[in-house]
């Protein structure tokens, strides 16, 4: 679920003299575009050089001229990722003349209702969570994109009618609509584990389902611990596990039952979505498998769960979560090096492909302006993704980018995970509502790795998906 | 900058904004019901009755709009589905009576209620009473107090260090675990043992409002007449007689109100089970729910419900509260 990677903030460049130099670089930089005195220079990447897109950028910057006007975004990205973005925002506001205003907040999902109810809305919103997004359309807070907007996301996104679809929602009188393009994805099938460790221990990187069990009694067997897991999130305690168990979900069922279960046409106390809970089990609630004891696993914090790789000797040998967690690495990890990740494999057993769980942010038009309809097509623009990409810690579908630009061969992997995926699915919790995705699931599982029974759970969730209807 | 322009020029227009409503509100009804003239009498009486509610007015309205007209709209929406345009009669109310959670929240509520008022007004009292002749009685005073100027979401996250919980073979960094380790015992991760996990995160609360009511209390102890003490002594009483049979006694009605201030307070307990725990492990209260279905569930119905359960719980303690205090002051 994406509370993460809104929760995430690069504790390097929050902290420390170099990340407060370049703070206040971006600063005055900042200052000197509001001055209208922009430079060149001024920009991280020059324009014209480099692997990146620009001429998209160039036929972009002629065909908009924005002069003097202001659009407001509002997301749930602070920190790193803040100043992350609005680096690519200083592009945009070059091409066009516009003034960009982002803000962000750790408490995005209860602040844009309020503003939204208060009629002080953002003209544009960044949705961690498509159901969020849904909610605000039924209640007509979003305004729809035209039908050329999805054309043009089912032509240019890999797996495009999938992102169309989570684009998509009912308007107030229960009409479908496009309300939005997504811009940033995460990966979530990943394993990430220390190849120096692998190799000391004389272990071997799993093909298949049934060889990361092995691999896991194995680790075991040799008197090690193999996992670290860690559910707890402050007030979004639990969420970890419900990607454990969406990952489960579409490694022991089809894609149509995991749709099926995410709109509740399947019941959620259904066997097979049981046996999917009891899948996450097998590996979290193993006194043996799990750092600290199964009773470890959902009170330790997910930002302090993936320490347990790098300590000597190691408490663990394998994390499972998403492309976002290196940012909770200790500092001066390198990936791909220190740390590597391999992709949560699917049973051999089972002719299912290799399906990918994975997330993303959505933006929307919260207040219809003409500059938050260019900014929107600015996003189409594979510049507007590479100049994030060749940042880091940012993926996308779009297939339009050139993929030299992610700033490494990490990125990179993960970038062609997400371009080539046989099933690419979205974090269900997301997708739920509101009150089950960020709600009855993260208690559930928070009970679940407590040792209550995978049914009991199951049919406590489902009573209260039963009562919304 | 532009905030600052903002924050201060509504700064100037409220101050001046209220004393110039009060003089032209004032002249107008001078003007209008001048107090000279034949009928003088019957003006000056009749301006005399409509002043008071031309100066009260600007506090009816801001409180009729900030605080009746919620409770109305509260009751109207708990009657509504969760977008508050369809009428759905009582099903609200009837979910949240078979709703588990709800009857969880309720019942650790009033453990709440209990035991966090008891506690602090308790602990206050004997800190108020061991602090009051000693010299670094003051000094003890402000180390108590000092919680009381940390918010509810500090305050959570130190103790969540004291409650952190490392793997049994690990090093324990939180305070408690470490004290049980020490003396020999296994680590446990606190906030997640159902039932008792309550009780420490009450403790949280506990530790802040013990400041509180230790400074109302010590107020009380010292505005008690000598002459009762020394009489008591000259009869012979223990120091302990004198503390529980000639001061607590005659504090009683400000112990009360200190009990239900923190009663209140506890009523509208939500930050500290955010922070904490998030109402897992069986920790959940009524704030705190209230907040999920509004937030989580955007189901302005069910909260609105929720919300309107917390109102009539403080209703009777928010009268009670009132009418001990005018007592104390009449």
């Amino acid at each position: 679920m994406t509370c993460a990677t809104k929760r995430l903030s690069d504790p390097r460049s929050a902290a420390g003299p170099r990340g407060a130099m370049r703070a206040l670089m971006l600063g005055v930089a900042g200052l000197a575009l509001g001055a209208g005195m922009a430079h060149a220079q001024d920009l991280p990447f020059a324009v014209g050089e480099g692997d990146f897109s620009w001429d998209s950028y160039d036929s972009f910057a002629a065909e908009h001229d924005l002069d003097g006007q202001t659009i407001t975004v509002f997301g749930p990205w602070l920190s790193g990722e803040k100043d992350n973005f609005e680096r690519t925002l200083m592009y945009f506001e070059q091409a066009t003349g516009a003034d960009v205003q982002y803000s962000g907040s750790d408490s995005f999902e209860q602040q844009i209702l309020i503003d939204a109810e208060a009629g002080s809305a953002p003209n544009l919103a960044i949705f961690p969570q498509p159901g969020l997004a849904a909610d605000m359309a039924s209640r007509g807070y979003l305004t729809p994109l035209a039908s050329e907007d999805a054309d043009w996301v089912r032509d240019n996104y890999a797996a495009g009618q999938s992102w169309v679809d989570l684009g998509t929602y009912a308007d107030a009188d229960g009409a479908d609509q496009f309300y939005g393009i997504f811009y940033r994805a995460d990966l979530k099938s990943l394993v990430w584990y220390s190849p120096e460790n692998f190799e000391d221990a004389g272990y071997d990187v799993p093909e298949t389902m049934e060889d990361l069990k092995a691999l896991t009694e194995q680790i075991a067997a040799d008197g090690e611990t193999p996992w670290c897991i860690g559910l707890g999130s402050g007030a979004a305690t639990g969420w970890p596990a419900t990607d454990w168990v969406e990952d489960m979900m579409l490694r022991t069922q089809s894609p149509d039952d995991y749709d099926a279960w995410v709109t509740n046409e399947m019941p959620f106390d259904d066997p097979k979505v049981i046996a999917a809970i009891e899948e996450f089990g097998w590996f979290a609630r193993n006194e043996d498998f799990v750092n600290g004891g199964a009773g470890a696993v959902a009170s330790t914090d997910f930002r302090d769960s993936p320490a347990g790789l790098f300590e000597f000797p190691p408490q663990c040998y394998m994390h499972r979560q998403a492309s976002f967690v290196p940012a909770f690495f200790p500092e001066g990890t390198v990936v791909g090096e220190d740390i590597d990740f391999f992709y949560l494999p699917s049973y051999a057993g089972q002719d299912l492909g290799k399906p990918v769980l994975g997330a993303g942010t959505v933006v929307g038009m919260t207040n219809e302006s003409d500059g938050a309809r260019v900014f929107l097509d600015w996003l189409k623009t594979p510049i507007a993704h590479e100049l994030w990409m060749a940042q880091g810690a940012f993926l996308t579908a779009h297939s339009g980018v050139n993929t030299d630009t992610y700033i490494d061969d990490t990125s990179r992997r993960m970038g062609d995970i997400m371009l080539n995926a046989d099933t690419f699915r979205f974090d269900a919790s997301d997708l739920m509502p509101g009150a089950i995705g960020a709600g009855a699931f993260w208690t559930g599982m928070v009970d679940y790795a407590g040792g209550a029974e995978a049914e009991a759970v199951a049919g406590q969730i489902q009573s209260t998906w039963d009562s919304l209807k | 900058m532009s905030q600052l322009f903002v924050a201060a020029f509504t700064m100037v227009a409220g101050v001046f904004g209220c004393v110039a409503y009060f003089y032209i509100s004032n002249l107008i009804l001078d003007t209008a019901l001048p107090p000279r003239g034949a009928q003088a009498g019957r003006n000056i009486n009749r301006a005399n009755a409509i002043r008071p509610w031309l100066f009260l007015f600007p506090a009816i309205f801001v409180l009729g709009v900030y605080l009746v007209y919620p409770v109305f709209n509260s009751v109207w929406l708990s009657l509504h589905d969760k977008t508050g345009n369809r009428w759905v009669g009582t099903d609200n109310y009837i979910w949240m009576l078979n709703d588990s959670e709800f009857r969880e929240s309720f019942l650790n509520n009033i453990m709440w209620l209990i035991v966090v008022p008891a506690a602090s007004t308790f602990f206050g009292l004997i800190a108020a009473a061991l602090t009051d002749r000693i010299r670094w009685g003051n000094f003890a005073k402000s180390l108590i107090f000092m919680p009381m100027a940390i918010s509810f979401v500090g305050a959570s996250v130190i103790w969540k260090f004291v409650y952190d919980y490392r793997g049994a073979d690990q090093e324990q960094i939180g305070l408690l675990n470490a004290v049980v380790v020490g003396l020999g015992g296994d680590p446990a991760a606190w906030i997640t043992v159902p039932f008792w996990n309550n009780l420490f995160l009450m403790m949280i609360l506990i530790w802040i409002q013990t400041g509180f009511a230790m400074v109302i209390l010590s107020a009380a102890l010292r505005g008690i007449p000598e002459e009762t003490i020394e009489a008591a002594i000259l009869d012979g009483a223990s120091p302990l007689q004198i503390f529980t049979k000639i001061k607590v006694p005659q504090i009683w009605g400000t112990i009360a109100v200190v009990w239900t201030t923190i009663t209140i307070l506890v009523l509208k307990v939500f930050d500290i089970v955010l922070a904490m725990t998030n109402g897992q492990w069986g920790s959940q209260v009524l704030a705190n729910l209230m907040f999920d279905w509004m937030f989580r569930g955007a189901d302005y119905g069910r909260a609105s419900t929720v919300a309107l359960v917390i109102m009539v719980m403080v209703i009777p303690i928010m009268v009670w509260n009132i009418r001990n205090a005018r007592k104390e002051l009449g």
